[in-house]
């Protein structure tokens, strides 16, 4: 029965191994702190505000305000009179500055700030219901100036939360300080130029009623930046063709054994190909196609690949623990209750993704969290997911530290063995002991990391001579190190040729004899000289 | 150039409102120009008008950029402090309001740096407490702005977050160069110099406070040569013991009494969007002005 490589490995080739995927993972950071701008930009757009002389023909999809309208400054009161609330069109073309954004981009969050003035005499009402009434243009670099395009268009509810920055007695005019308002998410950025024409309507049934004296509404854009994108595809199309030769390198190794490939090596392949589906640089139709459904279809892609991954622990735990219960060991069916807790949490973010981002596909104004409905079915998505989270990781915790304990114990039988023998184990419990510990370190980055970019970005950041791009490194680091690890995973499980075709720990000669063939042991399938070490001594 | 001129204009509206009650009411302000006030005396005064002269040309162009008004901002190359990466698509814009601050910089600080003045002399002193409260005012600016953040990652989750600087509106900069203003620290200019504190025994001020040279003229008695109106004929608040009281604000000098009916629109109801509903209120008062 031959080991596998990483068993078998020399010390010396090992540590040039790990130092190689080192000098990978440092490469990857690098690359994104020195090279790449950070992963997303924005823009603020104040809004202009138009006079709509037939606002009953504002759902006309031919006939847009642009900047060139009649403009009303709505600071002036005398300006306003005789009007209605569906005379006011906010409108924003996006971007600023004579720019046109480029597919690079990739895809388009708006956001609305809303500032209001407190009016002596208003109520004060914190929480303000809002009726949108918008909707989306665009158009080509080489079409007329004022050749609009219908996008999209629809009438949304949202929330803001608005209140007097002072406890003071609330003076005339003084600004309210409200929260943002999220408006549309668009998929794909595949135009140059979008335009948005929207308004705030009012009926007799009380819509818009507590909205306050608007002062200015900006309109704040989020876009991937182009240089980001370039930097992530050129990771992914490297990293894509090395994980396919060596999935195949490990795919052959395993049928050049004369047995049938072990759960492990089935999971790891499975891994392999949730990753290079990751990895496929699919992003690159977007630069010729409309493919708006991308950030749904990325979504996806991570979750395969997280799903896979989490799995895979489950079961290199499992296999590890050193316990022969069953003789049905090898088969996905043992583990149904481990993995149950994964399935879940990952179809109740499907579905959650789903219903967010697969509406955003028809109506890029929609959002789940406005209603009521929404937000508890949303809410009881995310929850669903998080239970099964923690549930996953009370049992993968279990496993690990039943692992490790079968470990020690079978540790102190050690002594017993032939010094040759003993070193040889050693080295593999050692070495299992080292890739448990590179799981938690990845681990650990991958939290570490989120936390860091949460405060790099959280605080604004007015260092001129800052060259280093921190999130963005981050990122490229953080994914840069996941395809390390399962490259790692791959190379080291996959079997080695060291020892076969003469078998010498499944041998029967003479001082392995502690070491034979039991019935109960299906010899061919174990993969790790470990695990048959381990039952033949707890079989002892 | 219409972006400074509003940004002056704005300050000057604000410096008017926060100074409506107070002895000196802005009077020198009117002749506001884009460099910021000229005025004989580095008083007080003089700090917080240039200050928020300062707070507005950041201010309005930071606005402007936001408007589409300005092509010079954002990321195209013109006009930008520094040579931007735009190969990178737009990864290396820098945020308007930073942008606002640089013009500022280089528009309103130029006047006080292509003057050359005798090294501690009252002129250079002057420069230099010019430079300080200008750079205090445009501070203010990036101090009252608000950083908001989106979270777009995955599934619309955090591990993806991008913030920018929200613009606050320009009350709440001039009432917080107001109150830097009431804060101001007293220095003279040393023999090296620089600005030294008169009194050791106070705090050092900070980039954001504002500094002076010298007291305040009286604003009590007209007195065009410092840029003092005085206080006779404004209306004052009898029963007020703050600065607006008839007592601090005529300066001891007394008040005339006048009864007048007083037409004005009250218990006001605003609607989205362009109906305010008011009722029209007689009230009689006493007008008081000061001697």
């Amino acid at each position: 029965m031959p080991g596998t490589i990483l068993e078998n490995l020399s010390g010396r080739k090992l540590s040039i191994l790990v130092a190689i995927l080192l000098i990978c993972q440092i490469t990857c950071f690098l690359i994104g702190g020195f090279i790449a701008p950070s992963p997303a930009g924005s823009q603020s757009i104040l809004s202009t505000v138009c006079l709509d002389e037939e606002p009953n023909k504002f759902h006309e999809q031919d006939r847009w305000l642009t900047k060139e309208c009649k403009s009303i400054d709505l600071a002036n009161e005398q300006a306003a009179v005789g009007l209605n609330a569906s005379n006011f069109v906010f409108v924003a073309k996006m971007p600023l500055y004579g720019m046109d954004f480029s597919r690079w981009q990739q895809n388009l969050v708006g956001v609305l700030q809303i500032d209001m003035l407190y009016k002596s005499g208003q109520s004060i009402n914190s929480v303000i219901e809002l009726t949108l009434d918008s909707k989306l243009a665009f158009r080509s670099k080489w079409d007329s100036e004022n050749k609009w395009t219908y996008l999209s268009s629809s009438q949304e509810k949202r929330t803001v939360e608005c209140m007097l920055l002072e406890d003071k007695e609330p003076k005339d005019k003084y600004p309210y300080s409200c929260s943002t308002v999220p408006l549309f998410e668009l998929g794909s950025l595949h135009h140059d130029y979008y335009l948005l024409n929207m308004r705030l309507p009012v009926d007799d049934k009380g819509m818009n009623v507590d909205l306050g004296f608007i002062h200015d509404i900006y309109l704040n854009i989020i876009h991937m930046n182009g240089g980001f994108t370039k930097v992530w595809l050129s990771l992914k199309t490297v990293f894509f063709p090395v994980l396919i030769a060596i999935m195949v390198w490990f795919w052959r190794r395993v049928h050049m054994l004369a047995r049938t490939p072990a759960l492990l090596e089935y999971l790891l392949l499975i891994v392999g190909v949730t990753l290079a589906f990751l990895n496929v640089p699919l992003e690159f139709l977007t630069l010729h196609f409309n493919m708006p459904y991308m950030l749904l279809l990325g979504d996806i892609r991570q979750g395969v690949f997280y799903a896979a991954l989490l799995s895979f622990w489950i079961i290199f735990a499992g296999e590890h623990m050193l316990i022969k219960e069953t003789p049905h060991k090898n088969s996905l069916r043992v583990y149904w209750m481990h993995l149950s807790g994964i399935l879940v949490g990952c179809l109740s973010l499907l579905i959650f993704d789903l219903c967010e981002r697969g509406v955003q596909l028809y109506n890029p104004f929609y959002s789940i969290w406005v209603t009521p409905i929404g937000t508890n079915l949303a809410l009881s998505f995310i929850i669903l997911a998080g239970i099964s989270a923690g549930i996953y990781f009370i049992f993968l915790c279990y496993m690990i530290w039943k692992a490790f304990k079968n470990i020690s114990i079978k540790k102190s039988v050690l002594p017993s063995m032939s010094t040759v023998r003993r070193l040889h184990y050693e080295g593999i419990i050692y070495r299992f002991n080292f890739l448990m510990l590179a799981t938690v370190v990845c681990a650990a980055v991958t939290i570490i990391s989120f936390i860091l970019s949460q405060i790099a970005e959280g605080q604004n950041k007015w260092d001129e001579n800052m060259e280093l791009e921190v999130s963005s490194a981050l990122f490229t680091g953080v994914y840069g190190m996941w395809n390390i690890y399962i490259f790692a995973m791959l190379v080291l499980y996959a079997p080695s040729h060291k020892q076969w075709p003469t078998d010498t720990i499944c041998g029967d000669n003479g001082e392995e004899v502690e070491f034979s063939r039991l019935p109960t042991d299906p010899c061919p399938n174990e993969i790790s000289s470990l695990t048959s070490f381990a039952s033949k001594v707890s079989m002892d | 150039m219409l972006a400074v001129a509003n940004g002056a204009h704005q300050a000057l509206l604000e410096c008017r409102h926060q100074f409506q009650h107070r002895r000196w009411n802005c009077s020198i302000l009117d002749e506001l120009n884009v460099f910021g006030p000229v005025t004989s005396i580095p008083s007080r005064e003089t700090a917080f008008a240039h200050a928020l002269a300062a707070a507005g040309v950041t201010y309005a162009v930071s606005r402007a950029c936001r408007d589409g008004h300005l092509s010079s901002c954002g990321c195209s190359r013109m006009g930008r402090p520094k040579t931007l990466r735009k190969d990178w698509i737009w990864g290396g814009c820098g945020d308007n309001l930073e942008y606002g601050y640089k013009f500022a910089q280089g528009f309103i600080d130029v006047r006080e740096r292509e003057r050359k003045f005798k090294r501690g002399s009252r002129k250079q002193g002057h420069a230099l407490m010019n430079l300080h409260n200008n750079e205090a005012g445009r501070r203010a600016v990036i101090k009252m702005s608000r950083v908001t953040c989106k979270c777009h990652g995955v599934s619309g989750s955090c591990s993806l977050i991008t913030c920018w600087q929200q613009l606050s509106n320009f009350r709440e900069v001039g009432d917080f160069i107001r109150d830097k203003y009431d804060g101001a620290t007293e220095v003279r200019v040393n023999k090296r110099g620089r600005l030294q504190l008169r009194d050791s025994r106070f705090r050092l001020p900070t980039a954001n406070d504002l500094v002076y040279l010298e007291e305040s003229p009286n604003y009590c008695i007209r007195n065009y040569t410092v840029g003092s109106l005085g206080t006779e004929g404004r209306i004052c608040n009898r029963t007020s013991i703050d600065l607006d009281g008839c007592n601090l604000l005529c300066c001891g000098r007394g008040y005339n009494t006048m009864k007048t009916t007083l037409k004005e629109r009250c218990q006001c109801k605003f609607k989205w969007c362009c109906e305010v509903e008011c009722k029209t209120c007689i009230k009689s008062i006493e007008l008081h002005t000061c001697k």
